[in-house]
């Protein structure tokens, strides 16, 4: 089982790096972003998968990410490397002193704590104009230079992003095989066992809250760098109930899940745009459809569809 | 003067306040009887306003028949929700963020379908009453606000009513806060999550219908209008409907002076930074165990 999943990954990994020189700028682009909203996603997917914590709030952290290299490249004129480091900090900071209390709640409250967490943040980003330059936004956000690599066309940030992707989920995976990983499921699945063994269930969910806060932070600062364009419009509460649909879709407890999802957001609603002004309509019902129909999520639904075609196989 | 400003802006705090709260009380109906967070209730609101300016204003029918109509869609919504979706999600043991990824679905659905059928530009309904003018200390009230304080008031009593005293409203609350106990003394667990379903539908056409004449319905107010809902709701302990009416005062008033002494774009700061931290530290709401378990 183990050598037949590597061989998968080896496959995938494969297709991954080796189709996209061929395919159009355009499907380029989609892969770009859905690479740069699988980071976000990560987050949000180790929150959910692991903790069982609804995070509606993860725009934020892809706002402070995205804000945070803006000011330092366009109004400091300081290199690359800081508005990543300085997003990173400050959202770990700020999910630190936002998750701690926060995340005493549980359940429905904390989803909505969140979410009222990522309305008061659009609206203070609104507000301090002299720091995000409200809803004109920053423009001129240099392109990102890799030891004298310009990263200007999509399939080059697609190959960036994308390791980074790679990295992203290397780590959680990491994190998921570690003892850490055994705390968290053993918190999720038996919050009062875990108790009682000495977990401390709040520092540890804050952990993994810092962890999905940097994730969405470097998200952010790849988005910006790619557009070099950010304004407020991006970090609206659609764009935080789009990187909780992410994980969701994908099967929250699997990481390959989190990119399926990503695809899933980010190529669905293009290949719906053929139906015009009903495509919206169209991306909700499927939503409705995949939550009720595949409860697992897409992952879920594809290993069952597996489990049945060799079940009929044998028979 | 001053005394007229003053004036004005509490009472459209209250105004706004009970808009809040009317979009609280499904919110609370719903989460009282099936113990889900709906984050689509400002939808049914959506729904019951252009069922109305649909047959109002394009088709000419009669305001009350137009409103009982609207009423009745609104429960449709909820029960085919109800039977088509939720009862497969509870016969697979969904996990609670099943419900409110659903939930956001369905939102994200009506709000794209309101958009194509119904296009981008806000309807407003005309009020209810002859659209007399009063000036009480200094303020102008419009007659539609009293009729809608009014009839907030009474729905509040006749909610209150009908979960403390009627065996049915009874039966709703025993079978989500004890399904197995309440079908072994005979309760129809599905019906009773279904019925909920049906006056969360009817609460929020009702709500949608008395705000319109003041917030015009288009495809995108639903999710502000649902927020808005819930901050009231979990105010007052998320189960009560006096509750989301305390809940959703606080918050009007707490609005209007607001962009009275600071801007109105500190508006969301002040409302939901005050919701997370009373989540935190009151957890049962304003109204606290009593308002909670009344009611």
């Amino acid at each position: 089982m183990a050598t037949r999943s590597i061989v998968i990954l080896v496959i995938i990994a494969a297709i991954a790096l080796a189709v996209p020189p061929f395919l159009p700028r355009s499907v380029v682009d989609l892969l770009v972003f859905s690479c740069i909203y699988s980071i976000a996603g990560l987050g949000v997917g180790l929150l959910l998968g692991q903790c069982g914590i609804a995070n509606l709030g993860q725009s934020v952290f892809y706002a402070l990410g995205a804000y945070a290299t803006a000011y330092m490249t366009v109004t400091l004129g300081v290199g690359a490397a800081w508005g990543f480091l300085t997003g990173v900090i400050l959202s770990g900071l700020i999910a630190l002193v936002i998750g701690w209390p926060v995340l005493r709640l549980t359940g429905h409250f904390l989803a909505l704590a969140t979410l009222a967490l990522g309305i008061v943040a659009n609206a203070l980003f609104y507000e301090w104009d002299w720091l995000t330059h409200g809803s004109l936004g920053f423009g001129g956000i240099p392109k990102l230079n890799i030891f004298g690599l310009v990263i200007d066309t999509p399939l080059r940030f697609y190959y960036l992003a994308g390791a980074v992707l790679a990295l992203c989920l290397l780590a959680s995976a990491n994190l998921i095989g570690s003892r850490t990983g055994l705390m968290l499921r053993a918190m999720r699945d038996a919050p009062e066992a875990a108790k009682s063994l000495g977990i401390n269930a709040q520092w540890l969910r804050t952990r993994i809250f810092i962890l999905s806060a940097i994730f969405g932070s470097i998200a952010g600062s790849l988005f910006a760098h790619y557009g070099s364009f950010v304004n407020v419009q991006s970090f609206g509460i659609e764009k935080a109930i789009a990187f909780l649909i992410i994980p969701v879709l994908g099967g929250a407890t699997s990481l390959p899940g989190v990119v399926i999802g990503a695809l899933f957001t980010t190529l669905v609603p293009e290949m719906l745009t053929r139906f015009g002004d009903l495509h919206q309509v169209l991306f909700g019902l499927t939503l409705m459809a995949t939550v009720v129909l595949m409860p697992s999520g897409l992952m879920g639904g594809l290993a069952s569809l597996s489990r049945y075609m060799t079940a009929r196989g044998r028979a | 003067m001053l005394l007229g400003l003053v004036s004005q802006s509490l009472l459209s705090g209250v105004t706004n306040g009970l808009i809040y709260a009317l979009v609280g009380f499904g919110i609370a109906a719903i989460f009282r009887g099936a113990h889900i967070a709906n984050v689509m209730q400002g939808e049914f609101s959506v729904v019951g306003a252009v069922v109305v300016d649909v047959l109002l204003v394009q088709i000419g029918m009669p305001y009350w028949a137009a409103a009982i109509i609207g009423c009745l869609s609104g429960a449709a919504l909820g029960a085919l929700i109800d039977v088509v979706f939720i009862r497969r999600l509870v016969a697979q043991k969904a996990p609670d963020d099943s419900y409110l990824l659903f939930t956001i679905g369905v939102s994200i659905t009506i709000s794209a379908a309101v958009l194509f059928l119904f296009g981008r530009e806000g309807h407003l309904l005309p009020p209810i009453g002859s659209g007399q003018i009063f000036i009480v200390l200094d303020a102008v009230v419009q007659e539609h606000a009293l009729w809608l304080i009014g009839i907030s008031v009474i729905l509040m009593f006749a909610l209150r009513y009908f979960y403390r005293r009627t065996t049915l409203g009874m039966r709703m609350s025993a079978a989500a806060i004890d399904p197995d106990g309440a079908a072994t003394i005979g309760i129809d667990v599905r019906a009773m999550r279904t019925l909920t379903f049906v006056l969360g539908g009817v609460l929020g056409a009702i709500a949608g219908i008395l705000i319109t004449p003041i917030i015009p319905v288009s495809y995108m107010v639903g999710l502000p209008l649902t927020l808005k809902g819930f901050s009231a709701a979990i105010l007052g302990g998320l189960t009560n409907p006096l509750g989301a009416v305390a809940g959703g005062l606080v918050i009007g008033v707490l609005e209007a002076l607001v962009v009275m002494q600071m801007s109105s774009a500190y508006k969301d700061v002040v409302t939901f930074s005050g919701l997370i931290l009373i989540m935190i530290f009151m957890p049962r709401g304003l109204l606290g165990r009593a308002g909670r378990a009344g009611g």
